[in-house]
């Protein structure tokens, strides 16, 4: 009887003063969003960094021959390919596997030579989201002796799409390697040694030129789930195609930038528990105030018989009411709003207050301050539990204060 | 008259029901520490990293020959070196002033060789505007007018397998085709921590440089002023002084891949400042609101009393002003000492990422401090004023349209 | 935040190739005319008499030395995985000029080469183009190849930069050994060299190049000696860089004509481009 005539009570005391209720579910339910608001985008931003840092040139998984990453030495090669290929491709978490030919080579338009670096790829695979062409419907504008230029090499040497272009290297044999190609396109990609050197052709191409049927350099792979990596490097190293190959975690290709990671990590934290404590003193102040000034409404109930250990239980239910009607709000909001942008993601650039949409060209490589937030269960369940607490601690001492009260006081007050 | 007996009234209001005036003050206090110190933290953030790619040798002007800015030649040459330089040192406001000539070049040492971009310097210059100058792991650094020396990187070593004083021979093409040999006598070895710069770093003499590469003067001159802040404004001063020819470059333009990291990461951080000095704004206005709303019967027994509707209006608002200031002053109060102790202990961030990290060449710092200034005082005031201020509007405007009578019946609780 | 990641200078075989031999054909101009020399009687074997030095670098200087050369090559390159074998007729005047064209294998038969002064051209017959090699990457291209930029043409020789005395006998190779220590100020990547001179020929048949911390670096080989062009030549010289296992050049000359009356204009682009 007493707990459903407690909640009843809370209940009808919330719905009494509706502006009162309102504005302190309106506390707790901002605080919540912005919890979820913060993560969301710091998590984004996280991604958002690794992959442009890892991106189409690092991937999340590197294969080479042994030894080829000392030296690059052009033979050095990984065999059979494609069969490789296709093994690798069954892997359910393996998104794309990308195969690639390297090799340092003269370039020149007439007769003065310059240093290049022939980059083999496979269009189609590399036309894909995190691909190296990737959006730029080029797929269809390498191959057939066709390839495509780095926009700062083009611009040094003055390249333009339609010209030919003679390129010189050295075989697996050792023999010179040498055949004229057509440049059907310049190229901005955000990986600098193709911007600036870069001279992209098929993998049939290359691997003519270059005496390497079937062969490859490296091969790069994207996964779908990254926390799962360990295990799908574990997988695809036991491939029977891939023994004696060397097959990478990214961790080990750049090991700076797992610091890099480690640290946002630890900055998305920090922000957090700004936000957090900043959230907290608005819901404690709000319940607090809202607590204070109702003391005249107390008095009224104590003197009317009703215990002080009951009063406090009904402050106690109201704040629970608040706390999880709020965060609930709170949460649904947050979701909403990151459901809503996750897709197209957000210009933080325009947010925070500087030139919309920037994006800066710098010999073709594009920086642009696009974010995609996303937020994990945890997430959500930390924002819960953090927020959910305050409230509740924000009436202790609104009750211990209440139990306290002088009924004839608190009426006139 | 009446102005002044709204204040009075204000005034003994908010000392009447200290209780409420206090959390207020509170309230708003702390949500301007918290909006304080994020913002210091983060304009702190920034300075450094602007401070830390100027350190790493880029400064925060530079002086180039026409054109340098596009082509990036390393042979292109100053107009009137000797004298820019001495004007620039003449200035005020610049800290350092060190020329710089480059030159591609090719050491040996028995049967290994390495490749290497050679940067000619001003050595005492060189140390005071560079980290790596100053970073030696063995030997010293180069003294002036010492020909023949060199200082390199310690991955340069490894890979030659060479020590302080072996004799390195050097080889550089000149415009014309020449080959320039001489021997270097390698004085220093820089460990900066980071392998990849270490890799590029070769420093001689700048006489050394025009020797071998038969061009006279220096390639540029990197400026560091004492203040980051004074940027744009010295460099439109100096293009005014500098011969025609010459452009003055903002480290944004000689590092435009840095320039735009640091705009994209000014820009996601003043997002975060912008959602915690919403959330803290939010916070307050609610807080406040739930203490107006309950004064209801106080202004209806005030106009009952003769008082207009505009002077409670004005008294509402003088109320929030006063604890607006209050609040600010609170805020301040308590946000100093964790600025102050950030601004010059800092926070050591070296356990995550390590003693030195670089990107893109430039070395960061592990620790961070936090920026402290005047412009906390403003910044304070507005987040407390506009709070409270919005906050007392809608009562104030509501408490005019209060039917006394309905104001005053008991039931209102 | 971005990363660009600062690349190894390129290794660049194919022309390197082609230099190597220029170099090998040019570094015959290896020990010149004079040499400051300080004599030094040190004990000799009873039944060897001591060798007269200058006379013996003398011999050395003047082995290779002509107006104009005709020869015909053949250059094997082994490294662990695999050897290379390139044939290859190569005509040079004085220091500055020469030209070489690929007879074999068959992949590369064609492409030629040609130096004048301090500039590289390259032909190349698939293509049918002529190539200007960048002074930037002549430089690098001496990287990973058993020869070092020091083999290149320069100006400064050696016989100004070391001083040379007899040390003693060497039982493997046999011969007399000579040592050349380089001056105090001298440019370049040797402290010393020390060649063993044959007993019977007084032809050189060992070089050994000592770095600037006296570590042995790399050992050349001059053997099978023949009459070959009106000379009495080793004809075989094996370059073999020390701790780099499994790795060595060898150059042979096929076939070579001394003194021969070459015109500067074969040294030019259209000769280049015509010869096949």
């Amino acid at each position: 009887m007493t707990s459903t005539s407690t909640l009843r009570i809370a209940w009808r005391n919330l719905g009494r003063n509706r502006k009162r209720s309102l504005l302190a579910l309106g506390a707790i339910a901002v605080g919540q969003l912005a919890f979820l608001a913060t993560t969301a985008l710091m998590n984004g931003y996280g991604e958002q960094y690794l992959n442009s840092a890892t991106g189409p040139m690092v991937g999340h998984i590197q294969i080479h021959a042994p030894g080829w990453r000392d030296d690059r030495s052009i033979d050095l090669t990984l065999g059979d390919i494609d069969a490789t290929l296709t093994e690798i491709r069954r892997d359910p978490q393996v998104d794309y596997a990308s195969p690639r030919v390297f090799a340092p080579a003269l370039a020149a338009l007439a007769e003065d030579g310059f240093m290049s670096m022939v980059v083999g790829v496979d269009p189609e695979v590399e036309s894909h989201p995190r691909g190296l062409l990737a959006g730029e419907h080029l797929s269809g504008q390498i191959g057939g002796h066709r390839v495509l230029v780095g926009s700062g090499f083009a611009r040094k040497h003055d390249i333009e799409p339609g010209m030919e272009i003679a390129v010189i290297g050295q075989d697996v044999d050792g023999s010179i390697a040498n055949d004229l190609f057509t440049v059907s396109n310049v190229i901005a990609t955000p990986v600098a040694i193709v911007n600036n050197l870069g001279i992209v052709m098929s993998m049939d191409d290359a691997q003519d030129l270059l005496l390497m049927p079937d062969q490859g350099h490296e091969i790069v792979i994207h996964v779908k789930d990254r926390e799962l990596l360990s295990n799908t490097v574990t997988r695809v190293s036991s491939l029977p195609c891939l023994s004696g190959a060397e097959v990478l975690a990214w961790q080990e290709i750049v090991p700076y930038i797992v610091t890099i990671v480690n640290f946002l990590d630890v900055y998305k934290f920090i922000i957090l528990f700004i936000v957090f404590i900043a959230a907290a003193a608005g819901i404690a102040n709000t319940m607090l105030m809202s607590t204070f000034e109702r003391t005249h409404e107390f008095g009224m109930l104590l003197s009317l018989g009703c215990g002080p250990g009951r009063l406090s239980k009904i402050i106690a239910v109201e704040a629970v009411i608040l706390g999880l009607l709020g965060v609930a709000i709170g949460t649904a909001l947050g979701l909403g709003l990151v459901a809503l942008t996750s897709e197209s993601g957000i210009d933080y650039a325009a947010l925070g207050g500087s030139e919309s949409a920037f994006e800066v060209d710098f010999q073709g490589l594009q920086i642009t301050s696009h974010v995609f937030p996303k937020i994990n269960a945890s997430d959500v369940a930390l924002g819960v539990i953090a927020v959910f607490l305050t409230s509740l601690i924000a009436v202790i001492w609104p009750m211990v204060h209440v139990v306290r009260l002088e009924p004839m006081e608190a009426i006139r007050s | 008259m009446k102005i002044s007996l709204t204040t009075k009234f204000a005034v003994r209001t908010l000392g009447r029901s200290k209780r409420r005036t206090l959390l207020s003050v509170i309230g708003v206090g702390i949500g301007c520490a918290v909006a304080l110190f994020l913002s210091a933290f983060m304009r702190g953030a920034n300075e450094m990293r602007v401070q830390g790619i100027a350190d790493s040798g880029f400064g925060h002007l530079r002086i180039a020959p026409g054109g340098w800015e596009k082509s990036r030649e390393n042979a292109l040459r100053l107009q009137d070196g000797r004298a820019e330089l001495e004007t620039v040192r003449a200035m005020e406001g610049v800290k350092v002033a060190a020329p710089h000539a480059r030159s591609t070049a090719l050491l040996a040492f028995g049967t290994r060789v390495a490749g290497v971009e050679l940067l000619g310097v001003d050595p005492p210059a060189e140390q005071a505007i560079s980290r790596v100058a100053r970073a030696m792991s063995e030997g010293r650094y180069l003294n002036p007018g010492h020909k023949g020396m060199t200082v390199i990187g310690s991955t340069i070593a490894e890979r030659l397998e060479v020590e302080l004083d072996d004799d390195l021979f050097l080889t550089v093409v000149r415009e014309g085709g020449e080959m320039e040999y001489a021997m270097l006598r390698i004085v220093g070895i820089v460990n900066t921590g980071s392998r990849d710069l270490d890799a590029t770093i070769c420093h001689v003499t700048l006489e050394d440089v025009q020797q071998f590469t038969g061009l006279n003067g220096a390639g540029e001159i990197t400026i560091t002023l004492d203040t980051a802040r004074k940027v744009e404004q010295t460099a439109s001063y100096l293009r005014t002084v500098i011969p025609e020819g010459d452009d003055v470059l903002t480290w944004k333009e000689v590092r435009p891949a840095q320039g735009a990291d640091s705009k994209s990461d000014q820009a996601f951080m003043n997002l975060f400042v912008g959602i915690v000095v919403v959330v803290v704004m939010l916070g307050i206005t609610s807080a406040q609101l739930t203490a107006i709303l309950e004064r209801r019967r106080e202004f209806a027994v005030l106009m009952a009393l003769g008082m207009k509707g505009i002077q409670v209006i004005r008294l509402v608002l003088v109320e929030a002003a006063a604890l607006g200031i209050l609040g600010a002053t609170a805020g301040l109060l308590l946000a100093m000492p964790l600025v102050y102790y950030t601004a010059t202990t800092g926070i050591n961030f070296s356990a995550i990422i390590g003693e030195g990290t670089s990107m893109s060449g430039v070395l960061f710092d592990p620790v961070m401090y936090s920026d402290m200034g005047l412009w906390m005082i403003p910044r304070a005031l507005f987040v407390a004023l506009i709070s409270t201020l919005i906050a007392a509007l809608y009562p104030a405007w509501y408490a005019v349209k209060i039917d006394p009578t309905s104001a005053l019946s008991l039931r209102e609780a | 935040m971005n990363l660009t990641r600062r690349k190894q200078p390129v290794t660049q075989p194919a022309v390197g190739a082609i230099q190597r031999v220029i170099a090998a054909l040019l570094l015959c101009a290896l020990p010149g005319a004079t040499f400051a020399q300080t004599s030094s009687e040190t004990s000799a074997a009873a039944n060897k008499p001591t060798p007269n030095v200058a006379r013996l670098l003398k011999r050395f200087d003047e082995m290779y030395e002509s107006s104009g050369t005709t020869a015909q090559v053949q250059i094997t390159i082994v490294k662990p995985k695999k050897t290379r074998t390139l044939r290859m007729r190569m005509w040079g005047k004085g220091e500055d000029k020469a030209l070489m064209v690929i007879d074999a294998p068959t992949r590369d038969a064609g492409t030629a080469t040609l130096k004048v002064g301090n500039n590289l051209w390259n032909y190349l017959p698939k293509i049918s183009r002529t190539i200007r090699v960048p002074p930037s990457m002549m430089m690098g291209s001496w990287m990973g190849s058993d020869l070092t930029n020091d083999d290149i043409v320069r100006e400064s020789s050696y016989e100004e930069d070391y001083t040379s005395e007899f040390v003693g006998h060497s039982t493997d190779p046999t011969g007399w050994k000579v040592r050349l220590d380089a001056r105090p100020d001298v440019v370049g990547l040797w402290d010393r060299v020390e060649i063993v001179f044959s007993y019977d020929d007084k032809l050189p048949v060992q070089s050994q190049f000592f770095d600037r911390k006296g570590r042995l670096s790399r050992t050349m080989r001059l053997e099978e000696v023949k009459e070959i062009g009106g000379r009495r030549i080793p004809t075989l010289l094996t370059i073999i860089p020390e701790r780099e296992e499994g790795r060595r050049t060898e150059l042979r000359y096929l076939h070579v004509e001394f003194d021969v009356k070459l015109d500067d204009s074969m040294f030019s682009l259209s000769q280049l481009e015509r010869r096949r």
